[in-house]
C-alpha cells in the first residue's frame, strides 16, 4: 500500500494502480468518455486528465490522464486544478462543435458550462465520438469484427470493407456500451440486424422469448466448454424448471415424512 | 567475400585502397533519388558503354561509382571527375562521350557543364570551391557521393566497420556507452535526447531481449536527410546500429524505412545480405561473442508513424496509432521490451565517433548541442539541398553563405525550421545560433532538420495554415486535442486568410493552442499548434492587418488581395489570353483593365506580364 | 469459505420475504433492484421453491462471461458480477441452465445473487427459516 493526496486528502492506495481507480474509490467525478472496466485504457478522449506533482518537483506539475497513470507514493493529485478544468471544458466544446446533435455530449458539455460551441460547428457531424470503446470491447470478447478505420478528422468505426463482418456474433456488446448510443440495430421477428448483418435469434423451447443469437451461443458452446442445451431455454423457463424439480425432492421428502 | 576476423576485414580495406591507387582518375555519377528522378540511370549506361567503347571495359568497374546523393539534387544529373574534383551538373546522356574524352582522358575543362554560381553567374570548376559545398563539415554525410552506395567493399576502404571492430575488441558495452554520452550526441529525429543515455537507461534494464530500432520513417513534407543517407551509405547506417547493439545488449534489431524509399529498401537489403554473407550480420561476428541481425519494416505511410510508440506498434505488426505511454520506450518498447530508438543520422554519426573518440567529436559545435546537423534548406533561397554544418552556425551563415542569399535579392522575411510542427523564426534572429536550446527558445525547434527560407511574397498566416492543414491530415485522429482541436485551428486560419477573421479570434486561437498541447496524447498534438504559435509570436502584425485591415500584404491570400494594371502598361495584350477567366480587356498599345468581379485573383497575368504592370495589392 | 447457503422448500410459505429483502438490499441510489431470489410454485399443493443461484462449482455463466465480469470470491464462494465491467452481452443470461442471471431491465444491469457479499439478507428476513446461511461444519454434522 502507498499514500497519495488527491484534492488534499491523502488516501491509500494500491502500488501501480491507475488513478482514476482510485479517484472513483475516493467517489469524485471525474469524466471520461473513453474509459470501460472491461477493456485496457486507451487515453483518446483526454477528460479524465487531471494535475500532478511532487513535493521534489519544485513546483512543476503535470498533466495527465488518470485512466492511464499509475499510482506512486507520494503523488499529489488534483482532480479540478484550474488548468484542468480549462481543458475539459476546451475539450468539451471541441465535442459540441463535432456532434452538436448529441444529447449525451450536450448534457456532459452543460455540466461544465458550455453551453454553446465557441467553435465552427461541423455540418453533417454524426454521433460517434471516436472513443473506440466498441472496437476494444469487441477485441477484447475475442471477435474483432470492427475496427478504426482512416485517420485525423475522417477517421470511423466499421467492419472490415464496411460490409457485413463475418466475425460479428451479434451480440450487441459494441451497442449498447456506446457512450453516445451510436451503432444503430434492429430486433424484431425474432431476427436481429447490426452492422448490416442478419442474426436469427434463439428462441426458447417453451415460451419463445429470445435472449442471443444463435451464432453467439454457437460461438459459447464451441470455444468456452458449455453444453449447447443450456441455451434452449430462456432464464425464466429454467428457473420454473428449476423449482419443478427441487419441488419434486421436497414433496417426496414431505411425504416421506407425513 | 568472407569476414570472419579483423585480419579479413583489414585484408579488404588494403586491397580496395590498393586497387583504388591504381585508378586515381574516377567517373563519379550520383545515384541518389534526386539524380535518377532528372535521368542518371541513362548517364550512367552512357558512361559505362563511353568505357567500353574507349577499350577501357576491364576496369571500368573500378572507374566508375555510382555515389549517393550530394544534396544538391536540383542540379542533377551530377557528375564528377576525380582527382580533379571537376563537378559537371545537368548532365544528358549527349554529353557524355566529351566528358569522357576531354576530361577523363585528358585534363579538359566543358565550360557550358559547370556550375554556375548563382549570385554573380561566375563559373566554378572544383566541387569545393563551391560556396554550397565549401561552408559544410561532413560527419554524418561524410560518404555520400563520395563511395558507390552499393559496394560493400568500398564502405570497408573509407575505413567502414573499423569502428565495429573497435568496439568489439577494445571496449566493454559501458565504455561504448560513456564514450557516446561523453561525445554529446544528442537524437537528430527532433526530440535532442542525449543517445548514449538512452543507450545507458535501455542497457540497465533488466530483460528477456533488447531491440534496436533505427527510425527511418521521415515523414516532414520536403525533408530528405534520412533518405539520402540510407540510400547513400547504408553501411554506415548498419554500422552504427550494429555498436548500439553491442553497447545494449540486443540481438535483433529493425530498420523502419518510409514506404515511399524503395531505394532506399534496396540499397538497405543489399547491404543486409552482404554482411550476412560475409558474416558481419549473424551469429558470432568478428569472432567474437556478438551476434546481431536487422530486419528492415516497412512504413504503413503516416507521419504519425515516426512517433515512437506508433512505430513500434507498426514494426509489431498492428495499426500505427501512438500509445499513451507513461513508460517510456526504452523500459517497454517493442513487444514491451526495452528498446533503442534512434533516427538514422544519429546512428549514422556513431561510427565516426568511436573512430576518432568523444573528444573530437565534442569538439564540433556548441558546448550543449555538439557535432553537426544535416538539414534540408529550401524554398527562397538560391542554392537548395542537404546541407552538413556544425552546430551554432548562424541562422544567416546558412541562408546567405551556403544557401546564396535570397533568390531575386528579395527581402527575407522568415525561416521555418523543425519540419510541419516547428516554428518560424523572424529577420530579427537571423544571428541565431542554430542548436537544439537556442531553436527552441525562440518557439521553433531543431526538429529533423527542416529549413524553409521565406521571401516577402510568402503570407505569414497562410504559412501557419498550409501547416495545420498537414497536421490536420495526418493526425492519427486517436485523441480529442489534436483531431478536433487542430480541426477548429485551421478553420480559424481559413477564416482569417478569407477576411471573415476578428479580434477574438487571435485569444481563442491561443486559447485553443494552449490545451491542444497540454492535452494532446503524443508529439504530434502536443507540438501541433507550434507553427500558429510561433507565427503569432513574431508576427501578430501581419495577423491583425488580415484581420482588422482585410490586408494580405504578401498579396497571396486570394479574398484579400486585388490585381490591378498600372498606367506603364504597354498594351502588349499578354495577359489577356494568359487569363482563364475573361476579366482582362484591352486594345494594342493601350492600357488594359481588369474587371474586378471576374478577376479569381490566380496571378496568372502576373506571371505573364513582362514590364511589371501588375500591380497586387 | 466458513458459511454455506441452504435452501428448505418444505418450509418456504411463499411469503416473498426474501424477494423484498433481496431488492431492497441491492438498491442503486434509493432505488429498488431487481430481486436475486423468487419463490415459484413447486407443482405441489403448499410447495415453494425459493430459486437462486447455486453458486454452481462449475459455473457456467463463469465460463460465458468473455469479459472476466463474472468471478468467484474465494470467502464467500459466491459468483459476483462487476457491474463496471459487465458490458451487458447477455451470454450469462443465456448460459445459466437456471436461469439465475438475470436481466434487470429498469437499471439496465445484469444482477445475479452475490450472497450479499457474505451475509444474506434473505436469510436474515424468511421467518420460516427456509433459507440458512451456517457455518459448513454444523451443516455437516446434521446431514452427515
Ligand atoms: C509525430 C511525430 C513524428 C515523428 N517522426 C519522426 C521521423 O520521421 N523520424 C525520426 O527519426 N523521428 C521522428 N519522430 C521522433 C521519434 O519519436 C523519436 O523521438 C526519435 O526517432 C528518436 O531518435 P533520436 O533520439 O535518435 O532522435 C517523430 C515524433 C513525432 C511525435
Ligand atoms: S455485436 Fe458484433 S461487432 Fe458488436 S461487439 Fe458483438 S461481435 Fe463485436
Ligand atoms: S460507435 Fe460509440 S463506442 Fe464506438 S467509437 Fe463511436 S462513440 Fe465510441
Ligand atoms: S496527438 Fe494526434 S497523432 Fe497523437 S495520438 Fe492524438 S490524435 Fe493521434
Ligand atoms: S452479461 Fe455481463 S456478466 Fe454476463 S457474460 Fe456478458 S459481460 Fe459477462
Ligand atoms: S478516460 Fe478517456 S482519456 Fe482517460
Ligand atoms: S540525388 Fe544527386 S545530388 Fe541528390
Amino acid at each position: 500500500m502507498i499514500h497519495i493526496t488527491i484534492n488534499g486528502k491523502v488516501v491509500q492506495a494500491k502500488d501501480g494502480e491507475m488513478l482514476l481507480t482510485v479517484i472513483r474509490r475516493e467517489k469524485i467525478d471525474v469524466p471520461t468518455l473513453c474509459h470501460h472496466e472491461a477493456v485496457e485504457p486507451s487515453g483518446a478522449c483526454r477528460l479524465c486528465m487531471v494535475e500532478i506533482t511532487k513535493p521534489e518537483w519544485d513546483g512543476w506539475c503535470d498533466y495527465v490522464t488518470s485512466c492511464l497513470y499509475p499510482a506512486a507514493d507520494g503523488l499529489i493529485v488534483n482532480t479540478h486544478a484550474k488548468k484542468v478544468n480549462e481543458l475539459r471544458s476546451s475539450i468539451l466544446d471541441m465535442y459540441l462543435a463535432r456532434h452538436p446533435k448529441s444529447p449525451e455530449i450536450r448534457q456532459l458539455a452543460a455540466e461544465y458550462g458550455v453551453l454553446k460551441t465557441q467553435f465552427e460547428e461541423v455540418v453533417d457531424g454524426d454521433n460517434c465520438i471516436l472513443c473506440g470503446i466498441c472496437t476494444r470491447i469487441c477485441d477484447t470478447m475475442g471477435f474483432h469484427a470492427i475496427s478504426m478505420v482512416g485517420r485525423g478528422h475522417g477517421k470511423e468505426v466499421a467492419p472490415p470493407l464496411n460490409m457485413a463482418p463475418t466475425a460479428c456474433v451479434g451480440c450487441l456488446s459494441c451497442a449498447k456500451n456506446c457512450p453516445t448510443n451510436y451503432i444503430e440495430y434492429n430486433m424484431e421477428n425474432g431476427g436481429l440486424t447490426i452492422w448490416k448483418k442478419d442474426f436469427e435469434m434463439v428462441a426458447c423451447t417453451e415460451c419463445g422469448k429470445t435472449t442471443i443469437t444463435k451464432e453467439f451461443a454457437e460461438y459459447l458452446s464451441k470455444n468456452r466448454d458449455i453444453n449447447i442445451d443450456y441455451f434452449r431455454k430462456c432464464d425464466e423457463c429454467h428457473r420454473k424448471e428449476l423449482a419443478g424439480t427441487m419441488g419434486r425432492i421436497s414433496n417426496w421428502d414431505r411425504e416421506a415424512r407425513s | 567475400m568472407n569476414i570472419k576476423n579483423v585480419k579479413d576485414l583489414n585484408k579488404i580495406k588494403k586491397e580496395t585502397l590498393a586497387i583504388s591507387k591504381k585508378h586515381p582518375k574516377k567517373v563519379l555519377v550520383c545515384c541518389g533519388t534526386g539524380c535518377i528522378a532528372n535521368g542518371a540511370t541513362k548517364i550512367v549506361e552512357s558512361v559505362r558503354d563511353g568505357l567500353a567503347k574507349r577499350k577501357l571495359k576491364d576496369v571500368s568497374i573500378e572507374i566508375l561509382k555510382e555515389t549517393g546523393c550530394h544534396g544538391f539534387c536540383e542540379l542533377g544529373p551530377l557528375v564528377i571527375i576525380e582527382p580533379q574534383e571537376i563537378f559537371y551538373t545537368k548532365v544528358k546522356p549527349k554529353h557524355v562521350d566529351d566528358i569522357l574524352d576531354k576530361s577523363f582522358l585528358e585534363n579538359e575543362i566543358i565550360e557550358p557543364l559547370l556550375f554556375t554560381n548563382p549570385v554573380d553567374g561566375s563559373k566554378i570548376t572544383k566541387y569545393n570551391d563551391i560556396s554550397f559545398f565549401k561552408h559544410q563539415q561532413r560527419i554524418a554525410l561524410r560518404n555520400l557521393g563520395k563511395i558507390s552506395a552499393h559496394d560493400m567493399k568500398e564502405y570497408i576502404g573509407v575505413d567502414g566497420y573499423q569502428a565495429l571492430a573497435k568496439v568489439l575488441f577494445k571496449m566493454t558495452p559501458d565504455e561504448v556507452i560513456e564514450e557516446v554520452i561523453k561525445s554529446g550526441l544528442r537524437g537528430r529525429g527532433g526530440g535532442g535526447f542525449s543517445a548514449g543515455k538512452k543507450w545507458k537507461i535501455c542497457k540497465n534494464i533488466q530483460a528477456d531481449k533488447h531491440y534496436v530500432i533505427c527510425n527511418g520513417d521521415e515523414g516532414d513534407p520536403g525533408a530528405f536527410m534520412d533518405r539520402s543517407i540510407m540510400e547513400g551509405d547504408p553501411h554506415g547506417v548498419l554500422e552504427g546500429m550494429m555498436i548500439a547493439a553491442y553497447a545494449i545488449g540486443a540481438k535483433e534489431g529493425y530498420i523502419y524505412v518510409r514506404d515511399e524509399y524503395p531505394l532506399a529498401v534496396t540499397h538497405l537489403e543489399k547491404a543486409i545480405l552482404d554482411c550476412e554473407r560475409s558474416g558481419l550480420l549473424g551469429e558470432n561476428i568478428l569472432g567474437t561473442d556478438f551476434s546481431f541481425t536487422i530486419k528492415i519494416a516497412r512504413g504503413a505511410g503516416a507521419f504519425v508513424c515516426g512517433e515512437s510508440s506508433a512505430l513500434m506498434k507498426s514494426v509489431a505488426g498492428e495499426v500505427g496509432e501512438p500509445r499513451a505511454k507513461y513508460v517510456r520506450s526504452v523500459v517497454k518498447g517493442l513487444y514491451d521490451e526495452p528498446t533503442v530508438l534512434n533516427n538514422v543520422e544519429t546512428l549514422v554519426n556513431i561510427p565516426t565517433i568511436i573512430r576518432k573518440g568523444a573528444d573530437w567529436y565534442s569538439s564540433i559545435g556548441t558546448k550543449k548541442s555538439t557535432g553537426t546537423k544535416v538539414f534540408s534548406l529550401v524554398g527562397k533561397v538560391r542554392n537548395t539541398g542537404l546541407i552538413e554544418v556544425p552546430m551554432g552556425i548562424t541562422l544567416r551563415e546558412i541562408i546567405y553563405d551556403i544557401g546564396g542569399g535570397i533568390l531575386e535579392d528579395r527581402p527575407f522575411k522568415a525561416v521555418q525550421t523543425g519540419g510541419p510542427s516547428g516554428g518560424c523564426i523572424p529577420e530579427s534572429m537571423l544571428d541565431l545560433p542554430v542548436d537544439f536550446d537556442s531553436l527552441t527558445e525562440v518557439g521553433s525547434m531543431m526538429g529533423s532538420g527542416g529549413m524553409i527560407v521565406m521571401d516577402d511574397k510568402t503570407c505569414i498566416v497562410d504559412v501557419a495554415k498550409y501547416f495545420l492543414e498537414f497536421l490536420v491530415e495526418e493526425s492519427c485522429g486517436k485523441c480529442t486535442p489534436c483531431r478536433e482541436g487542430l480541426y477548429q485551428l485551421h478553420k480559424l486560419l481559413e477564416k482569417i486568410c478569407a477576411g471573415k477573421g476578428e479580434m477574438s479570434d487571435i485569444e481563442k486561437m491561443e486559447r485553443l493552442s494552449e490545451n491542444v498541447m497540454i492535452g494532446s496524447l503524443c508529439g504530434l498534438g502536443k507540438s501541433g499548434p507550434n507553427p500558429l504559435m510561433s507565427t503569432l509570436k513574431h508576427f501578430k502584425d501581419e495577423y491583425i492587418e488580415h484581420i482588422k485591415d482585410k490586408k494580405c500584404r504578401a498579396g497571396v491570400c486570394p479574398e484579400l488581395i486585388t490585381y490591378e494594371i498600372l498606367d506603364n502598361c504597354t498594351g502588349c495584350m499578354a495577359c489577356i489570353p494568359a487569363c482563364g477567366y475573361d476579366a482582362i480587356t484591352g486594345k494594342k498599345k493601350e492600357v488594359h483593365i481588369i474587371a474586378q468581379d471576374k478577376c479569381t485573383k490566380c496571378g496568372a497575368c502576373y506571371a505573364v506580364c513582362n514590364f511589371d504592370s501588375i500591380l497586387v495589392s | 469459505m466458513n458459511n454455506r447457503f441452504i435452501v428448505k422448500p418444505e418450509l418456504c410459505t411463499g411469503c416473498r420475504s426474501c424477494e423484498l429483502a433481496c431488492s431492497f438490499t441491492h438498491a442503486i441510489d434509493g432505488v429498488r433492484a431487481l430481486t436475486r431470489i423468487t419463490p415459484i410454485d413447486g407443482g405441489f399443493k403448499d410447495l415453494w421453491v425459493p430459486v437462486t443461484c447455486l453458486q454452481c462449482d462449475d459455473a457456467a455463466c463463469i465460463k460465458s462471461c468473455l469479459v472476466n465480469a463474472l468471478k468467484r470470491n474465494p470467502v464467500t464462494g459466491a459468483v459476483e458480477l462487476n457491474h463496471e465491467v459487465c458490458v451487458n452481452c447477455m451470454a450469462c443470461v443465456a448460459a445459466c441452465p437456471f436461469g439465475c442471471a438475470v436481466l434487470d431491465t429498469q437499471a439496465n444491469l445484469i444482477v445475479k445473487c452475490d450472497l450479499c457479499g457474505g451475509d444474506p439478507a434473505c436469510a436474515h428476513f424468511c421467518p420460516t427459516k427456509a433459507l440458512v446461511w451456517e457455518p459448513i461444519e454444523k451443516s455437516v454434522k446434521k446431514t452427515g
